[in-house]
């Protein structure tokens, strides 16, 4: 038994999660969607067996390279997702959802992400990691459970606009005001882990907390498309399909501050 | 005057700002920052001008993002201030609702009637909403009653926290850009440096790098005393997460290197045709010393971490790190130089030595050790401790703003024979699926009572 094992169950969980759930998409049977969340729960919590396995083996945060900070990226993203769920019933979402944890797990697992635990750089030693990775990705997740709700209530818009009535409980409107409340709970998750404790590791070990490093300037962008998004919403009474659309921007800002810098852009935070 | 109020005091002027320091902060991700003009003019040939010009290639601290930022800054003061009266007088002074139609606009409202007067009605209601925690408020006129009842009313404020955090934020910004000072210090073992513009000196006791089995990098570890008037007054091990602070100056862990100039190498020298002669030598960069048995004098020129020939075919260094050490060698008999060439320590078999005279010795350069320098960054930053501060309210904000928002319920009681009819309708500044159900379980509560 090691952490891989667990790795590979939970992925399995989730495929099977997003089976149930597309089934019941297709067949309406509300019965297969329970199903679905409970094979995603287990998979949560297996997979949270496989987080502190890896640490305990490690000896460090399960966040240190790209297969850890994916495998972490999808354990928060199930999570806030069971969280919504827990709250706002968005079971419909669940399909769509699973699409992108399983498809974070498939580059996690794939063979260019090196999966050997290394020990840590001088730079990285700091109990700061544990802070700063986890609560922003945290706040990702909810970032991207609006992501999906947002694209689903672009389609549930158009199709009762062309006169087709709400077809379930999850209306367009109902949509629309559950991807406000994740971004509301995301919010302030990502600037506080991102921004502000990434400032306070920034100086404790590179002597300065803002550097316009290409990472920090991402990420401070991903903050100002929410910003706008929030500030449209409540002063100015946005709402809809141009709000969605702010969302969607805006968890695309995440996504390539999260992947997209390391790639494309260079800069200091060449490790993860 | 006031035309320009008006615009600062405008969230579409913000919303505008907000987008346009978005984008032109991702220029700055494309588009490499500080580097030199030639880099510039080979990557974007003609562009290279352009972009100087209007300081691209230094885009956070042209003076034209600076004035958006300012704008900003200014934007999110008068919004904030002009709003904040009202939201004052609200939160301090509220308004009972004496007309019910401005409830029945509300879009979380409910109403239901009572077998019961008017005073037992407002006791149950306002029990129910006391054990709810909510504040009350209320008047009493013949026979109708108004209640306004409020909880958590520090949310409200919220984003007047946020903003009064950002602009002390971008003010910490500012002082520790123009007030900031940093700079990188060399020290090897023993050194004592003057601190600029500081009354201290600092030296460097120890220098160590600690590796990890496979031979990474594990930490640097200084061991740094500061001396004040000739006396030590602290010292502390710093590594990298854990600098020294002493006096508003910081010093970090940032750097190590060698000092190669004066590096001692260990030398083996063999005869091609007597394998059983070897002789070992023990030198240091301008060191000369006789070979034991044989009438000869090594004298070692120069040493090279990463050796390269350059351009002009010179022998040169590509960077400081020991990737690829090299050492110049002579050979003298008396005053006669015989030999003189580099010799490689990854490549034994590729020396390039030139003799004048016939010789039969070979050399391997087997070993190499230099003193190394530990880099560390002074830096005094007054800014810092504002943007702590800046941060915290910032945080505390946030939180208000969208975890702990305020909750409104406003209530007409009205008696007619006997009978009691309430109106109620709520306001929730954030989350209002929650407070919905709260609101509906305290008008259920008061309609299963009997």
């Amino acid at each position: 038994m090691n952490e891989s094992i667990l790795f590979f169950t939970t992925f399995i969980l989730y495929i099977i999660s997003a089976f149930f759930y597309f089934s019941f998409l297709f067949s309406k049977k509300e019965n297969l969607a329970r199903i679905g969340f409970k094979f995603a729960f287990s998979g949560l919590l297996i997979h949270t067996v496989a987080l502190i396995w890896r640490t305990v083996e490690s000896g460090h945060a399960p966040f240190t390279n790209m297969y850890e900070s994916l495998s972490f990226f999808a354990w928060s993203s199930i999570l806030a997702y069971v969280i919504i769920e827990f709250k706002y019933k968005i079971r419909k979402a669940g399909p769509y959802f699973m699409l992108i944890v399983i498809a974070l797990m498939a580059l996690a697992s794939s063979p260019l992400m090196p999966k050997e635990a290394t020990p840590l750089v001088p730079a990285l030693q700091s109990y700061w990691l544990w802070l700063h990775v986890s609560v922003t990705l945290l706040g990702e997740a909810f970032f991207a459970v609006a992501f999906i709700t947002s694209i689903m209530y672009l389609v549930a818009d158009s199709r009762e606009k062309k006169g087709g009535a709400a077809k379930s409980k999850l209306s367009a409107d109902k949509l629309d005001s559950i991807s406000y409340r994740c971004i509301a709970i995301g919010f302030p998750l990502f600037t506080l882990g991102g921004l502000v404790f990434g400032m306070i590791w920034a100086y404790k070990a590179w002597g300065r907390y803002w550097s316009w490093d290409p990472k920090e300037t991402w990420s401070l962008i991903t903050l100002f498309v929410f910003a706008l998004y929030l500030h449209t919403r409540v002063v100015m009474g946005w709402k809809g399909r141009r709000s969605a659309y702010v969302a969607i921007i805006g968890f695309l800002a995440a996504l390539f501050t999260y992947f997209g810098v390391n790639y494309i852009l260079s800069g200091l935070h060449s490790y993860a | 005057m006031k035309s320009l109020l008006k615009l600062f005091s405008s969230v579409k002027l913000a919303i505008v700002l907000l987008i346009i320091i978005t984008s032109t902060s991702l220029i700055g991700t494309l588009i490499p920052q500080q580097r030199s003009p030639s880099e510039y003019a080979a990557q974007f040939g003609q562009l290279a001008n352009l972009l100087n010009r209007f300081q691209i290639t230094d885009l956070y601290h042209s003076l034209w993002f600076l004035a958006l930022l300012f704008l900003f800054a200014l934007n999110i003061l008068i919004c904030t201030l002009t709003r904040f009266p009202a939201k004052f007088r609200k939160a301090f002074q509220p308004k009972l609702i004496k007309d019910k139609k401005n409830i029945l606009v509300l879009k979380i409202k409910d109403s239901l009637g009572k077998n019961w007067g008017l005073a037992k009605t407002k006791e149950e209601l306002k029990r129910e909403l006391s054990s709810r925690h909510y504040r009350l408020k209320e008047e009493v006129e013949e026979n109708k009653a108004f209640l306004l009842a409020r909880k958590r009313t520090l949310g409200l404020f919220g984003s007047d926290f946020v903003h009064l955090g950002l602009l002390i934020i971008l003010a910490g910004g500012i002082i520790s850009g123009f007030g900031g000072f940093r700079k990188n210090l060399t020290l090897s073992e023993g050194d004592t440096l003057d601190i600029p513009n500081a009354e201290f000196k600092l030296r460097l006791d120890k220098f160590e790098t600690e590796y990890y089995p496979d031979g990474n990098v594990r930490d640097w570890k200084s061991t740094l005393t500061v001396i004040e008037n000739e006396k030590p007054i602290l010292s502390k091990i710093i590594e990298v997460n854990h600098p020294l602070s002493y006096r508003g100056f910081v010093f970090y862990q940032s750097s190590y290197g060698w000092d190669w100039t004066n590096t001692s190498v260990g030398i083996w020298v063999k005869k091609r045709k007597d394998p059983s002669f070897l002789r070992k030598i023990d030198i240091t960069v301008g060191e000369k010393v006789s070979l034991e048995g044989e009438n000869i004098q090594i004298s070692f020129i120069q040493f090279i971490p990463d050796f390269i020939l350059n351009e002009k075919n010179e022998a040169a260094t590509r960077s400081l790190q020991p990737r690829n050490p090299a050492a110049f060698i002579e050979g003298w008999q008396e005053e006669e130089k015989i030999f003189s060439g580099w010799i490689f320590s990854q490549f034994p078999d590729f020396s390039r030595i030139h003799s004048e005279k016939e010789t039969d010795l070979s050399f391997e350069l087997k070993n190499f050790k230099a003193s190394q320098y530990s880099g560390i960054e002074a830096a005094k930053d007054p800014g810092v401790n504002i943007i702590w501060l800046g941060c915290t309210l910032l945080m505390i904000g946030l939180a208000c703003a969208f975890y702990w928002p305020s909750r409104e319920i406003k209530i007409i009681l009205e008696e007619t024979q006997g009978k009691t009819g309430v109106i109620a309708g709520g306001i929730a500044s954030k989350n209002r699926e929650d407070f919905q159900s709260e609101f509906d379980k305290i008008m259920t509560s008061l309609r299963r009572l009997r």
